[in-house]
């Protein structure tokens, strides 16, 4: 089991996170483009638990899923002056659509290139005491840098979204 | 056999199709949710027959597993087991579902958001259907969390209003305190055993530590009690009944809430290892059951008297498996989640006609909603437990298990619900259907509504006589009711029906409530404050914690702030220094750089038109051509 | 089933990168466009954990990598969703076509 991947699942996840990501382009309403979002976030957790990665699934949910869906959904509320406001009508980009189309067709042709020089799933599965340990060791002065920046923007947004006075 | 995993992916699938569909084409594909909830009905029975004739506990008919992911070392999987038990749930889920989705084509049609109604109902049969047919503990929370979301959007379904909103969140909130027990005893449950599966699990319960099994058991019973709405966590599910009417009936009556007890008959070796978790089971029960009965004997409310109805009746059933007789137990389940709902369809029916749901204001239906009070009637004299409807078969079974296994003061405390219960559904019964009438353009249902509460009251017509069948279904011996036993609970029960025509029936006394409770004084103020549990809740736990955050609130205002704001009064002195400093030296070097970088400035503004978004796409368009150039070099 | 490999979630992740890049340029509300850069940055993240499982499963870089992402993401959120609200002050609209102060 450990060598290969689930791929009904996978399936179900990937049909669930591009529908997200397409939904959230579609919809007019921008409340329900930030649960769209929610479901995409969700959809790429259950993933990560697919590549063994469980104990950034669980972040996944709780950073995306939870903190940053929330904080949407309040910048979402504090800028609408009524209902009606976050009904607004899908804007079609044509120079948009022709550089994503670009960008797909370059990295179809990357994947479809160079995907498949590595075929073979590894048995040996990571686990999260290991990445513990690795985060506190080896990784040790990033991970004091990406607090100091969490720090830094806290401080800045903040600053940002005080009320003027 | 593998058709058994379509059982809850046919609603499932039904969902997925309709939720993200717009308003106008979901209302249009309403049918979806019964197309799917109809295709359970048909693969259940076909799994029941399956199952026939059963008699072998715990011998699954099909038991399948499909790994999923490996998390931490350990498989994740998914599986479904199909035994007798399990067989039985799926057959009241698919009819009780398939019933209210027929009756809610009626009942809402007039809703603008009926389809998003239909969508979660149909979510909430594929969880309920997952829950039953889950093979580890795992599954059976994840489907037993996606019900509580499903009660929660049913009950704030009409969210413009203050009152439904405020229901929902109440009803998430407060089995939430169940849910966390039940998740602490399933980490328990890992810790002891290493996996979630049934198998594994209930099979070595009796050898684990007396310790270890009580706290599992009695954190499980946490989480049953708040999903079941036992005391002291009922308080959600009167208010609950803010949800359209059907949903009560499949949510609130029948399915959702009867999944605590579900959950104890599953997990039942642990709760027999441990003993002490079986005691307090059955005090939880009968404690509900009592408090739930006489609660509803005061309520004017019609659905509010079904909501405390429902909590006294699941009760009896935590009461029977706390005493020993499962069976009994999961069989009062079975019933009553066909009465019940029974009798929540016809509360429906009755609001619509009357257009109200206070009590107080109804009178003589009978005559104008006959097909109705038929139905009513029959759901009403099996709550009352009278013979030949299935009540009556249910609770002797009870009554006998509790007798037999010597809880002698349990015995007299159900006596004592079966009496209340008696009393209210004759209140009930003749405020509503007798008497002079209130309202006018008094209207029976559509045929759609009428349709699946004559399958319904047939049901409950005629269910009790499998009471034997039952247990040799799931493995039991049986036995027919003990005709002594019979004998004491119909007194009981028409005893409770003459006092409640006796005080309601008469027609002089009919809108006359105030002599009794003018007799009854204090002990009916303190039933109409329902126990002060609200109260109590909100002094103890609610005000307390908004104080508490206030002065939290004032200290991060007063000390924090102080620490932070002396602090940068020291940083601005220094930077007044360095201020002084900069604009001598630095400046002098720094302007000569600024005149050159203005003649290039002036050169390059024209590409600056202002807007963000031009900006991004230069940025993204020099990235789509950085990778075309790695990818055509070929890396 | 056909094997999933990693090309299945590189193209999964190229598929989600080209939606959200499309909603960042197409898009005028400036919460979609930042709603749009999450897309991408969740696109890179699971691109970086499925090759950490294919080729380092061991020293998981590129979950670390993740996880530094994720750092920077929300901080980057944070401060974007604070600006929205700035300017929202500012100019009572959250359209970025209405911002264009930075005119040259």
């Amino acid at each position: 089991m450990s060598e290969t991947v689930n791929g009904v699942v996978f399936v179900i996840l990937a049909f669930a996170s591009i529908g997200g990501a397409v939904g959230m382009l579609t919809t007019r309403n921008i409340i329900h483009a930030a649960f769209w979002l929610l479901e995409v976030m969700v959809a790429v957790g259950g993933l990560y638990l697919l590549l063994s990665a469980e104990f950034l699934a669980v972040v996944q949910i709780l950073v995306y899923a939870g903190a940053i869906s929330v904080l949407m959904l309040f910048a979402i509320m504090l800028t609408l002056r009524c209902r009606e406001d976050s009904v607004c009508p899908v804007e079609i980009s044509i120079g948009g659509g022709v550089l994503s189309a670009v960008f797909g067709t370059v990295m179809y042709v990357a994947v479809a290139r160079y995907g498949d020089r590595i075929a073979e799933m590894p048995a040996s599965v990571p686990d999260t005491a290991a990445l513990g340990e690795l985060l506190f060791t080896k990784w040790a002065l990033p991970f004091e840098v990406a607090s100091l920046v969490l720090l830094v923007a806290l401080v800045g947004a903040v600053w940002w979204s005080r009320e003027e006075d | 056999m593998a058709y058994v995993a379509l059982i809850p992916l046919l609603p499932a699938i039904g969902f997925v199709v309709m939720a993200p569909l717009s308003r106008a084409t979901r209302n249009r594909l309403q049918w979806l949710g019964l197309a799917g909830v109809g295709g359970s009905l048909v693969l259940s029975f076909a799994a029941f027959a399956a199952v026939w004739p059963g008699g072998h506990e715990g011998e699954a008919a099909y038991h399948a597993s499909w790994p999923i992911a490996q998390v931490g070392g350990v498989d994740l999987s998914v599986g479904l087991l199909l035994d007798p038990v399990a067989a039985v749930m799926l057959l009241v889920v698919t009819v009780v579902g398939a019933c209210v989705q027929v009756y809610s084509v009626g009942y809402m049609h007039r809703d603008e958001r009926v389809g998003w109604y239909f969508a979660v109902l149909t979510l909430f049969t594929a969880a309920m259907l997952a829950l039953v047919l889950a093979d580890n503990f795992l599954m059976l929370y994840m489907a037993w969390e996606v019900m509580g979301l499903c009660s929660y959007l049913l009950i704030g379904f009409w969210h413009e209003q203050e009152v439904p909103r405020k229901a929902s969140q109440k009803a998430f909130l407060t089995t939430r305190v169940g849910d966390v027990g039940f998740a602490i005893g399933l980490a328990v449950i890992y810790l002891t055993v290493g996996s979630f599966d049934f198998d594994a699990v209930l099979g070595s319960a009796a050898s684990w530590a007396p310790g270890v099994a009580t706290a599992v058991a009695l954190l499980l019973l946490v989480g049953a009690i708040g999903k079941s709405a036992q005391a002291p966590l009922h308080v959600w599910l009167p208010d609950a009944m803010a949800a359209p009417t059907p949903a009560s009936a499949l949510i609130h009556a029948a399915t959702m809430v009867a999944a605590g007890v579900y959950l104890i008959a599953r997990s039942l070796p642990i709760f027999e290892a441990s003993g002490v978790a079986l005691t307090v089971t059955m005090a939880v029960g009968a404690a509900s059951a009592l408090l739930g009965g006489l609660l509803a004997a005061v309520q004017h409310d019609i659905k509010k008297v079904l909501a405390y109805s429902t909590i006294s009746q699941l009760g009896y059933m935590f009461l029977a498996i706390g005493a020993g007789g499962a069976i009994a137990g999961m069989f009062h389940l079975v019933t009553h989640a066909f009465f019940k709902s029974l009798l929540f369809l016809g509360a429906g029916v009755i609001i619509h006609a009357a257009h109200t749901q206070d009590m107080r204001e109804m009178g003589g239906l009978a005559r104008h909603l006959p097909v109705t009070s038929v139905t009513f009637g029959a759901g009403a004299l099996a709550l009352a437990g009278i013979f030949p409807f299935s009540g009556f078969w249910s609770k002797d079974e009870i009554l006998y298990a509790v007798w037999h296994n010597g809880h002698y003061f349990t015995f007299l405390v159900a006596l004592a619900a079966a009496f209340v219960t008696a009393f209210y559904v004759a209140r009930l019964w003749f405020r509503v259907f007798t008497g002079p009438v209130q309202t006018d353009h008094l209207a029976e249902g559509h045929a759609e509504m009428l349709a699946p509460m004559g399958v319904l009251a047939a049901i409950t017509a005629v269910v009790g006589f499998t009471a034997l069948g039952f247990s040799e279904f799931l493995g039991h011996a049986g036995y027919w009711p003990d005709p002594a036993m019979a004998i004491v609970s119909t007194l009981v029960a028409i005893s409770g029906l003459a006092v409640g025509w006796w005080v309601y029936g008469r027609r002089h006394l009919v809108l006359n409530t105030r002599a009794l409770k003018d007799r009854a004084g204090h002990a009916y103020t303190v039933l109409a404050q329902k126990y002060y549990f609200d109260v109590t809740y909100d002094h103890v736990i609610i005000r307390p914690y908004i104080r508490a955050t206030e002065s939290l609130s004032r200290f991060d205002r007063t000390v924090i702030d102080g620490v932070v704001n002396s602090a940068a009064v020291l940083w601005k002195t220094a930077a007044e220094v360095a201020w002084t400093f900069d604009g001598r030296v630095i400046d002098g070097l720094v302007n000569g750089t600024a005149r050159a970088a203005r003649a290039s400035g002036g050169a390059l503004r024209r590409i600056q038109a202002g807007r963000v978004q031009t900006y991004l796409r230069y940025v993204l368009g020099a990235l789509v051509l950085l990778m075309l150039w790695i990818v055509v070099k070929g890396a | 089933m056909t094997e999933i490999g990693p090309s299945a979630f590189l193209g999964l992740a190229a598929v989600l990168f080209t939606l959200g890049l499309y909603g960042a340029v197409a898009r005028r509300s400036a919460v979609m466009v930042l709603m749009s850069l999450e897309l991408m940055a969740v696109a890179v993240n699971l691109n970086m954990v499925a090759l950490s499982r294919f080729v380092t499963p061991g020293e998981m870089t590129g979950q670390f990598f993740a996880i530094f992402t994720m750092v920077v993401s929300a901080a980057e959120i944070g401060l974007g969703l604070a600006l929205v609200l700035a300017i929202y002050r500012q100019t009572r609209s959250v359209e970025l076509s209405a911002i264009d102060s930075l005119k040259g």
